[in-house]
């Protein structure tokens, strides 16, 4: 396999809503953005990955092609990604696939994702609505009758985990919260930027037990792109190469019947192991400098800091409760704010995720720049507790 | 647009998408009359939409006693003796097939939580309860809806029944559960 590195990246803002552009305007400006830092222009790309996850709501089944022309793209090989919350990180993963393989030598990988154009005109707002068109993604005969929520999935696991192992506590995750709405106050691109407290979140509204209104993400507008080059190719574009030095990834059974336990998840135990090995990395809390990691909820960003093997199992609370993943800490983990900080905006997530960590190893994060980052892991998470998930280690040149 | 186009236009899109015409009014009154730009982003109300005459496959018998006569069956794996519910017709572990067995209906709560907040099509039923269940006789948890009088007195290893609805569509909805002590 040949080395792969992010040579061009770029993103919109994460909003709540784009009133002023369709799915495919919005990727048209992370795309562009994209292709002006790598410094290359659309004739040079040589394949593409999209990203993209519901086609409710885009309002379009197959929407890639119609980015795929938006962005001059005609005649070049393309394929479309959908692995739920995870897209970003399944599209990473085949962009890697292309250019490692040899097959193709600068492809594009591109998220995005329109969500908020759902809505419901009875209640006056876009959630309950964006909600429905998800649960289409739930079984069908068995699952989506039952009027589940992607927050009520998680939150069976994370209350599995608690009486499993006495954590994390309703504090722990308000702590979770206010880091990851305080680190999204340095981030431009952020859609929830807050100053909150403890107890802000311990009395915000209850979305499903044990999950409190700033518990969880939300729903987002946006797009991200990221360029990806062969060595060769890398050498001549940037003197700052981003390699991605490991992916993992592992699909678990979406029908949880036929797991063994919901208080942990295999597939992200899986994937950053695998992640890990092909990094060479054995003490990840050690030989990790930063992590974007997928939380979608604050109590998922605790079980993930077990999932990838930041600590021993059972042991996540424990992780906030000490620091390690504040700015300041042993570990940060989401310098960005995260899904609940920055935004979820389902396809692009991922990418944005990686856009982060690259930020911070090219020493272009500004205000939030983590000081004498080398070495960062992305954690991407999609489907029913944890259906899939991609891990990626991303390391700068020297 | 002028007051008869208007109207015309709102009784479209209620007949098209299903939208109350108050509602339309209230949302689309302004662009209509003209009073947004010509360059403002313009919405408008749409709806996707597809029928079926959906098979449920080597699954129909399970909706068929369901519907018919109030019977929950599982789906036993003839090399492992697992059973499956939901059902399949093959066991996904040893790849052999399965036959069907009745099942008592009884099983305990593996795993809950109380919903307050939803999607569209279920906003009227808040709150409510989402459970794992472990039916009796079966290797498999199904996700169902609890109901009880207090949500309180629901939790892990709570003893459940199946209980079916008066009227009966041959859908998994067909049944649901309560817990056995506040029968
Ligand atoms: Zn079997």
């Amino acid at each position: 396999m040949r080395k792969v590195a992010i040579v061009g990246m770029g993103t919109t803002k994460f909003k709540a809503r784009w009133l002023d552009k369709t799915y495919y305007e919005l990727a048209f400006d992370a795309g562009k953005m994209a292709m002006e830092d790598a410094g290359i222009n659309r004739k040079q790309i040589d394949c593409a990955v999209y990203g993209i996850y519901n086609d409710f709501f885009q309002r379009q089944y197959q929407p890639d092609a119609f980015v795929h022309d938006y962005l001059g793209l005609g005649l070049k090989p393309m394929v479309r990604v959908n692995s739920g919350g995870a897209t970003g990180g399944s599209a990473l993963r085949i962009g890697y696939s292309e250019v490692a393989s040899g097959l193709y030598d600068i492809c594009l990988v591109l998220g995005v994702e329109k969500c908020n154009d759902c809505y419901n005109y009875e209640v006056q707002t876009t959630t309950p609505e964006v909600l429905r068109a998800i649960l289409y993604t739930a079984d069908m005969t068995y699952d989506n009758p039952a009027g589940r929520t992607a927050a009520s999935g998680f939150a069976l696991a994370v209350i599995a985990h608690m009486k499993k192992y006495g954590n994390p506590t309703e504090e722990q995750m308000a702590k979770v919260s206010v880091k990851n709405h305080m680190n999204a106050t340095k981030n431009p691109i952020a859609q929830s930027p807050k100053i909150l407290t403890i107890e802000d979140v311990l009395n915000s509204r209850k979305i499903v037990e044990p999950f409190k209104f700033y518990d969880n993400c939300l729903y987002t507008e946006g797009s991200s792109a990221v360029i990806l080059a062969s060595e060769a190719v890398a050498r001549e574009l940037t003197d700052k190469p981003v390699w991605i030095t490991g992916v993992g990834a592992s699909a678990d059974y979406v029908m949880p019947g036929n797991r063994p336990n919901i208080y942990t998840f295999e597939s992200s135990r899986q994937a950053a192991k695998r992640a890990y090995q092909m990094a060479g990395i054995k003490d990840p809390i050690k030989e990790l400098d930063l992590a974007e990691l997928h939380d979608a909820f604050t109590g998922t960003e605790i079980m993930a800091y077990e999932d990838c093997f930041f600590c021993e199992e059972g042991q996540g609370g424990s992780l906030i409760d000490n620091e390690t993943v504040m700015p300041y800490g042993e570990l940060p983990v989401n310098l960005s704010g995260g899904l609940i900080g920055c935004g979820h905006a389902v396809g692009a997530t991922g990418i944005m995720q990686t856009y982060e960590v690259a930020l911070h190893l090219r020493d272009e994060a500004g205000e939030r720049q983590l000081k004498n980052a080398r070495r960062g892991l992305v954690q991407s998470i999609g489907g029913t507790l944890c259906t899939w998930t991609v891990c990626l280690v991303l390391e700068r040149e020297d | 647009m002028n007051k008869a186009e208007r109207e015309k236009w709102y009784e479209y899109h209620s007949g098209k998408e299903g939208i109350p015409v108050e509602y339309l009014k209230r949302d689309f009154e302004d662009e209509l009359s003209g009073k947004n730009a010509m360059d403002d982003p313009l919405e408008i109300p749409d709806k996707m939409d597809v029928i079926y005459k959906y098979s449920y496959g080597q699954q129909s018998r399970f909706f068929r006693e369901l519907r018919e006569n109030k019977k929950i069956y599982g789906a036993k794996c003839n090399q492992c003796s697992k059973v499956y519910c939901p059902p399949r017709a093959t066991c996904s572990f040893c790849y052999e097939p399965t036959e069907w067995v009745p099942l008592e209906g009884t099983g305990i709560i593996t795993a809950c939580t109380v919903q307050y907040f939803t999607t569209s099509a279920f906003i009227k039923k808040l709150p409510f309860i989402c459970a794992y269940i472990k039916l009796d006789g079966t290797n498999f948890i199904m996700m169902t809806n609890i109901e009880a009088k207090d949500v309180s007195q629901i939790d892990v290893g709570t003893r459940v029944k199946a209980h079916f609805r008066e009227e009966r569509h041959g859908a998994i909805t067909d049944v649901y559960f309560k817990p056995i002590e506040q029968e």
